[in-house]
């Protein structure tokens, strides 16, 4: 076999519809078009199983099957000889084909008539270039590897968690023309991942969530798998379907609706991968594009590349954390002048707002609430990253919670929100509290 | 002969539909019940719908013709791509035929059909083109009697056995 599944993946973009002959045990043979044909690995594809119909009846009684694929771009065609193995109805091959489907369905007006009731895997045994006409490859448009390479080098050397997720999307920006991306992490304890940077929207949304199996970011997260899908669909549509899901999941109270996701209104193309660190998901990196078609398989090896990149290093900083010494400042407040700024808690869901405007909840709300009763109380400005996972009051979540992306976001919501206080990095493990006016602490019970 | 008195599975609507320009997928299995597959690149209906006659491209077909040769099983799918309506028709008699004059003609007018679908759906038409493409002189004629057809548009009703 001298041709690779590796070779042909654009055939199975789902562009020009496939098709695939099967035979029955008398001797009729069938044929018919397949929406989707799903590369599952280097020896192995899936079909969608969408409905009982001959195919499946075909293979049940006979594995054998001959597909036969078109590479979108150059019409080259391609014959697989075919041997059904098994039926996938849930996990990550199920859900990112779900959601692969689902994009297809709306592209092609059949929405509400697809849908996806299993992955049938099959083992690929031959595949087979069929002589015929075809059209030169079109020069691609940059050089993926490069941009790999170049992205790796930036990313290996960034020296906190700050720095990483900029580089991260500045990398995607600069090196692979990906304008409209966000990284969110995740609360496991809740249920949902949270926005720590984003780059091309016109509001950040850091601070914003998604549940846990929502969306592509959230599927993505569930599974530990890439979510990938090539056309708009509502079915994956975010901002409504989110606070749908979380209503429905009884999240609404806890997750964060006030601040909105940052997105494109209309996304035609959406690519959520996982961040893993240490063998667990830990985060999503998303993308989005106003095109159809905008990311192809190539694309989706280099968002894992990059994932995987931003998740080792995460565990490099964690691992890494000890306190440096930095200069000890004088640890004193410096002064505050102008009318004091109240800032509310309520004690339900740690949610914390700065006169009558919400700031933050949760971990990081629970964080800032604690800065600033230390700086209220007794004066202090400066903090450690050490003493924040050792107070119980904090109730962090586990070692694996990562308090670096928690102050990020609070620094960060703090920049864009409040013009009195901010949140500056010292040192390794050492940071800062900057209030430029006084600050009154009101706690609301319940 | 009990096989003409029946009436055909194909009824007038049927014919012209698979003559349309539709698209057109051809199998056909061997000894050892291993599935053989080729696309199409056109269609004839004989007058009284009896006899259908399909056009291959003979180099990307050769295990199918070996296949129809050896066994005599066919299924077609036409497929109309804008509308999903998709129909399979089966046999049990194909053989390869011999072509008719104005067969060429009849190819180029449904690849016409076909890329007046295609191209307004966002298919390329040189990748149409080039997908339907038959070199005049490697054009292959497998001909069968329809044994039935079926309705094959996804949905509930695929499968269905169509009434003709």
């Amino acid at each position: 076999m001298w041709l690779t599944l590796d070779a042909i993946r654009e055939c199975f973009e789902g562009a020009i519809p496939s098709l695939v002959a099967t035979c029955a045990p008398d001797g009729t043979p069938n044929v018919t078009y397949v929406s989707q044909i799903h590369y599952v690995d280097a020896a192995h594809v899936a079909l969608t199983y969408q409905f009982f119909s001959k195919t499946r009846e075909n293979i049940l009684a006979n594995p054998h099957a001959t597909a036969d694929v078109i590479h979108p771009l150059t019409a080259a065609q391609y014959r697989l000889a075919l041997e059904y193995l098994r039926t996938e109805t849930e996990g990550p091959l199920f859900e990112s084909m779900k959601a692969k489907l689902a994009g297809i369905a709306s592209h092609t007006g059949m929405a509400g008539v697809f849908r996806l009731l299993g992955s049938d895997v099959y083992r690929v045994h031959a595949i087979e270039h069929v002589p015929g006409k075809a059209l030169p490859a079109p020069q691609p448009k940059r050089n993926l590897l490069a941009a790999l390479r170049t992205a790796s080098d930036r990313l290996t050397r960034c020296g906190d968690f700050a720095s990483l997720l900029e580089a991260a999307l500045e990398s995607l920006d600069a090196l692979l023309g990906i304008d409209h991306a966000m990284i969110l992490m995740l609360d496991a304890r809740r249920g949902s991942l949270y926005t720590v940077a984003s780059r091309g929207y016109p509001a950040s949304g850091i601070g914003s969530e998604i549940p846990l199996g929502v969306g592509v970011v959230g599927m993505a997260a569930k599974e530990g798998t890439p979510i990938r899908i090539s056309y708009a669909t509502a079915e994956y549509a975010y901002g409504r379907a989110v606070r749908d899901a979380a209503e429905k999941l009884g999240m609404a109270n806890m997750l964060e609706t006030e601040i909105p996701l940052p997105g494109l209104a209309t996304s035609r193309s959406q690519l959520a991968v996982p961040i893993v660190t240490c063998d667990h998901a830990t985060g999503v990196l998303y993308v989005e594009s106003p095109e159809d078609r905008r990311f192809r398989y190539e694309d989706e090896d280099a968002l894992v590349a990059i994932a995987a990149l931003v998740g080792a290093t995460i565990h490099a900083l964690q691992a890494d954390e000890r306190e440096e010494d930095a200069p000890q400042a004088a640890n004193a407040p410096a002064p505050v002048a102008g009318p004091p700024v109240v800032v509310r808690r309520y004690a339900a869901n740690d949610s914390v707002f700065l006169g009558d405007d919400y700031l933050i909840k949760g971990v990081a709300g629970a964080i800032f609430w604690k800065l600033l009763r230390d700086y209220a109380n007794e004066g202090r400005t400066e903090f450690t990253n050490r003493e924040l996972r050792l107070d119980p009051s904090l109730r962090l979540p586990d070692i694996h919670d990562n308090l670096e992306a928690r102050l990020v976001l609070l620094a960060r919501r703090l920049e864009e929100r409040c013009g009195v206080m901010r949140i500056e990095k010292v040192a390794r493990g050492r940071f800062r509290l900057c209030v430029s006016r006084p600050v009154q602490l009101v706690e609301v019970a319940g | 002969m009990t096989q003409d008195a029946r009436p055909p599975v194909l009824d007038a609507e049927h014919a012209a539909f698979v003559q349309g320009g539709v698209t057109i997928s051809v199998s056909s299995r061997d000894a050892g019940l291993r599935a053989s597959i080729s696309r199409g690149v056109g269609c004839r209906v004989s007058a009284d719908r009896r006899r259908v006659t399909l056009f291959v491209a003979g180099t990307g077909a050769q295990k199918l013709l070996r296949d129809i040769a050896a066994t005599k099983a066919i299924a077609v799918c036409f497929s109309q791509p804008s509308t999903h309506r998709t129909i399979q028709i089966k046999g049990s008699d194909a053989r390869i035929a011999a072509a008719e004059p104005g067969d060429l003609a009849i190819i180029e007018r449904q690849l016409e059909a076909r890329i007046a679908e295609l191209v307004p759906l966002g298919y390329a038409e040189p990748v149409v083109r080039a997908v339907f493409h038959a070199d005049p002189g490697d054009v292959v004629t497998v001909a069968f009697t329809p044994d039935a057809a079926f309705a094959q548009t996804p949905g509930p009703n695929a499968g269905r056995r169509l009434a003709a």
